[in-house]
């Protein structure tokens, strides 16, 4: 049998499976059953700068701009200090988390700006998170704005939120950079201890019926690991990271994909969503047998062994290009 | 100067840094902004003031409603007022506020007709208008018309949306709701919100010139929803909250009844826009006729309404009994005419009965006697009225609710309208019955416990009642349906109405999406109970919803009312949420078997006479 267990930033985790950023955050009840079915570790559903600051406002408009300007009535709500509108029932959430699970508990926070939002970073580490995940989400629209200033800003970001904790940082990138690698380095050069590749999106859609934007979630199948399996697999050994693997994992195989291409951690999302927590147990089994029947005896031996440093046929990994592989068949004739 | 940083802080600091920020940001700006302007010694500008109401407004509206606005009340002496107690209504048309800063702009080759922002509007501020092409000769050169090409019954007729642009509140529910977009750019409707600096002189001329133009008989405007708000209203501007979703229905009941509108108002957010002072939006049609209304107490709006229906019937008795006894004098003719079948919705014989209740008054010129006089005074109770009680849940499900009960029981041929807010609106947001679980309300701060009261239900229990639950802002087909049905049925009805209101905090520009939510999560479910169909051996219940289609955590999530209690004490609201899911599920169970109980056809045995006015 594979042996399991594994650090990830530090943490000593009975498995590389963890439940990623979701809504599973808010119940309970399914996140015990994650970790009973061997989950090694939770990460939280992301605290969102632009929630943040849309819920205050929004209060701010709606509950105290009629105060005092009826004549019938001096306001609409109860007295209103009795809540805050910020970080504080995410910190409530964690420290529920953190004291009900036997695994570390995870927090994710998400924002652009170098602003002052990343001050909750702190927050999260005194109300007792394991670690810090980042979610950088950027979207260039202004043509000014190039991609070294996008890049300049989120390694400011980066650095912000790790000056701010003693915890580690991991951080979740989307899969659009054109040079990974060398953003990758500027992270590891900011004070990141870890990457989770990738995030995925709600995917915007079109109803051509109203002749408008939708947007839904839609949960992802194993077709979007490969994208995840390639980046990793250039990135083994070209980087100080630990890496985990966020995407398209279904079953048991995928996992020990993730693995082999690099990962140290591999994160589920939807097949829990659509499953259930047992699909945890489900693919721990699956991917354990995978592994033990390969004749690893630990996750060290089979992390990145397909890398493109590692793997025979590697060049496999570069040859992406169908122009290419088509020559390739011709000059076997 | 002093520094208004820490105020800021003291102020606004509860509710998190980033409104500090811009609260400091806003001041800071204004600080750095400053520039001195220098007074003039003497008095330059040769602008004045416009008068309080315009120069062509009634005499009345000159001497007392003027003054009563410009907060000169107390100038006026007793002998001001009308002594019977009464006063004049369609006063609201003087009050030109002008508080929107965007209004609707029409753009009529996109426009599919179909009347969704007439139907929404809270202030009867855009209005959608069919009228004789020749009726339009004359307009101003700004006053576009285009011929009505989507309702087969009003071929031949010119078409007009028109906003009243110093009556607009600027709250964007028209453009929300208009679905005609422009194909290669989608972000331009049929209507959009354009400054109203820009627009204001133009559309106040067309809107003077449209209400000149003369309104197509009533029966030509078919009764489905799309067309109802083609129908001229008789509530206009009010003074409601911008996006206010208690208006629009006691709008399109006007349009409905017209000027057979008898209401009873229970004090209330109701009272307060519809009531007389300084203005009131109830008006008159061309005609010069148009709803009564009147207001008691806050408990009492269903007795009131009781009793005027009891008055109504004796007064409907005693002309018929004077017709009665005149009958071998009266031409046959006449006598038929006056008699003859009038429900209250049928057009063509409300005018009928109008026409002849004229040519009973020239008959009865002629006439000697007393009882020719008591006639000539009782005459016009010959046209059939309809009674409606309006007023708010904290009416309705509370104080009032004995009332209601009783005149419920009554078996009176009246109508009760409640526009459910869910909280007492008018006093600030304090809970009513009809506050639904998880809640936070004023005497509610950590949430409401129990359940909204199903007050249909107890209404249904007694089998005589037509009930309905609407929601018109999302489902005004439904809500059409309702409200005529009810109008239809000779005996009580009482009618729920979702109403959006800034107690729950949202953008009330959202409304309709979140009204859907309401309906969709069960809510807020939409059914029509009606005793007729009993005896034909259906069940009364019918279900206009069905499925539980979103989960009740999407609707709550989205207004204020919840999400405070979500961000104070998440664990005491996920319990709510669930209480409340569990709550609309037994609900549902309970209402579905209802709707699928099976009757034998029968005779009504005992239909009680409970003499009130049938229409004949
Ligand atoms: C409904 C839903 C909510 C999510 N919320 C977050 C979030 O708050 N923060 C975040 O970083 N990722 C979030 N994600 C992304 C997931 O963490 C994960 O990266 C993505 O779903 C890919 O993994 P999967 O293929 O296993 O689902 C969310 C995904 C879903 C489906
Ligand atoms: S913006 Fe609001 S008030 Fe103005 S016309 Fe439209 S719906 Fe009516
Ligand atoms: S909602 Fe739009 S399309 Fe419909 S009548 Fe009004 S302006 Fe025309
Ligand atoms: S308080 Fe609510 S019900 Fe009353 S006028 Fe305002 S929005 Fe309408």
């Amino acid at each position: 049998m594979t042996d399991l267990t594994t650090q990830w930033l530090g943490l000593n985790l009975c498995s590389p499976l963890v439940v990623g950023a979701s809504p599973l955050t808010d119940d309970l009840d399914a996140l015990k059953a994650c970790v009973d079915a061997g989950a090694g570790a939770v990460v939280m559903h992301s605290l969102f700068e632009e929630q943040l600051v849309a819920e205050q406002m929004a209060a701010h408009r709606f509950i105290d701009s009629r105060i005092n300007t009826d004549a019938e009535a001096r306001s609409f709500f109860p007295e209103s200090d009795v809540f805050a509108m910020g970080s504080s029932s995410y910190l409530k959430r964690l420290e529920q988390l953190q004291s009900s699970l036997d695994v570390p508990v995870i927090a994710s926070l998400n924002g652009i700006s170098p602003g002052g939002w990343t001050q909750h970073a702190r927050e999260l580490e005194e109300a007792g998170a394991s670690a810090i995940e980042l979610n950088l989400y950027d979207l260039a629209t202004d043509p000014s704005d190039t991609a070294i200033t996008l890049e300049q800003r989120q390694l400011k970001v980066v650095r912000s939120v790790v000056q701010q904790v003693s915890i580690p940082v991991s951080v979740k990138l989307s899969p659009f950079y054109s040079a990974l690698p060398s953003f990758v380095a500027g992270l590891e050069a900011a004070g990141a201890h870890g990457l989770v590749l990738f995030n995925r999106f709600y995917q915007p859609d079109m109803d051509l019926d109203e002749l408008e934007l939708s947007r839904e979630v839609v949960l992802s199948t194993n077709a979007e690991l490969p994208v995840r399996l390639h980046a990793m697999a250039m990135l083994f050994n070209r980087t100080g990271l630990e890496m985990a693997a966020s995407g398209g994992v279904h079953t048991g195989d995928d996992a020990a994909k993730a693995i082999l291409s690099g990962a140290t951690v591999v994160q589920v999302v939807s097949a829990l969503l659509a499953e259930g927590p047992s699909a945890l147990a489900r693919i721990t089994d699956e991917m354990t047998q995978r592994l033990s029947a390969m004749g690893y005896t630990s996750l060290v031996e089979a992390r990145g062994a397909l890398s493109l440093d590692n793997a025979p046929n590697a060049r496999t990994w570069e040859r992406l290009n169908y122009a290419r592989l088509l020559q390739g068949w011709q000059s076997m004739r | 100067m002093p520094t208004s940083r820490n105020p800021s802080v003291e102020t606004w600091g509860r509710r998190g840094p980033e409104v500090v920020r811009r609260n400091v940001e806003a001041v800071d700006s204004a600080l750095a902004n400053l520039h001195e302007v220098t007074v003039p010694d003497e008095v330059t500008a040769n602008r004045r003031r416009p008068p309080t109401v315009p120069e062509d407004a009634p005499d009345f509206v000159q001497k007392v409603t003027r003054l009563l606005m410009e907060g000169q009340g107390d100038k006026l002496p007793v002998s001001a007022f009308p002594i019977d107690g009464t006063w004049p209504t369609g006063t609201s048309q003087y009050e030109k506020r002008s508080i929107a800063q965007d209004i609707p702009i029409w753009e009529s080759d996109l426009c599919v007709q179909c009347n969704f922002c007439a139907m929404i509007c809270p202030h009867t501020a855009i209005v959608s208008k069919v009228f004789e092409p020749e009726a339009g000769k004359g307009a101003p050169d700004t006053f576009e018309a285009v011929p009505e090409t989507h309702t087969p019954e009003l071929v031949g007729l010119d078409y007009r949306i028109q906003v009243a642009p110093e009556d607009c509140t600027g709250c964007g529910l028209c453009v929300e709701v208009c679905p005609a977009k422009d194909r290669t750019q989608p972000k331009r409707k049929a209507i959009n919100m354009r400054p109203l600096e820009d627009h204001r002189e133009a559309e106040a001329s067309n809107l003077a010139f449209l209400r000149s133009v003369p309104d197509v008989p009533r029966e030509r405007i078919p009764r489905d929803f799309k067309s109802l708000p083609l129908l001229i209203p008789l509530f206009e501007y009010s003074g409601a909250c911008a996006g206010c979703g208690e208006t629009p229905y006691i709008r399109l009941l006007t349009q409905l009844l017209g000027d057979r509108l008898l209401l009873a108002n229970a004090t209330g957010c109701t009272s307060i826009y519809g009531g007389n002072l300084p203005t009131t939006p109830y008006t008159v049609n061309a005609d010069g006729r148009g709803p009564t209304w009147n207001n008691s107490l806050f408990e009492d709006a269903a007795e009131l309404g009781l009793g005027m229906r009891m008055g109504l019937n004796k007064l409907v008795g005693r002309a018929r009994q004077l017709l009665e006894d005149m009958k071998s004098n009266l031409p046959a003719a006449l006598y038929r005419d006056l008699t003859g079948p009038c429900a209250t919705l049928d057009e063509t014989a409300m005018a009928a009965r109008r026409e002849a209740v004229g040519r009973l008054r020239d008959w009865l010129a002629d006439q000697q006697g007393p009882e020719v006089n008591e006639l000539a005074s009782l005459a016009d109770e010959l046209c059939p009225k309809s009674v409606w009680v309006i007023g708010g849940d904290g009416w309705a499900y509370d104080i009032g609710y004995g009332g209601l009960d009783h005149a419920l029981a009554s078996g009176q041929n009246l109508k009760l309208l409640v526009l459910d807010t869910e909280v007492y609106s008018n006093t600030g947001g304090q809970q009513s019955k009809a506050t639904p679980m998880g809640a936070v309300a004023k005497f509610a701060a950590a949430g409401k416990e129990t359940r909204k009261k199903d007050l249909g239900l107890l209404a249904m229990s007694y089998g005589h009642v037509y009930v309905a639950q609407i929601a018109m802002q999302s489902h005004s087909n439904q809500a059409s349906k309702a409200l005529q049905e009810a109008e239809n049925y000779d005996g009580p009805a009482l009618i729920i109405a979702h109403s959006p209101c800034i107690a729950h905090g949202y953008d009330l520009l959202h409304s309709p999406a979140q009204q859907k939510r309401a309906v969709d999560s069960w809510a807020w479910p939409l059914y029509r109970f009606d005793p007729r169909r009993t005896p034909e051996g259906l069940p009364p219940l019918q279900l206009d919803s069905v499925r539980q289609k979103v989960p009740m955590k999407a609707y709550m999530q989205e207004e204020a009312r919840f999400r405070m209690l979500e961000l104070r004490d998440p664990q005491r609201y996920e319990q709510l949420a669930a209480a409340a899911s569990d709550a609309a599920n037994e609900q549902r169970e309970l209402y579905m078997q209802l709707a699928g109980i099976h009757f034998e056809p029968h005779e009504r045995l005992n239909n009680p006479d409970t003499g009130a006015e049938h229409h004949d």
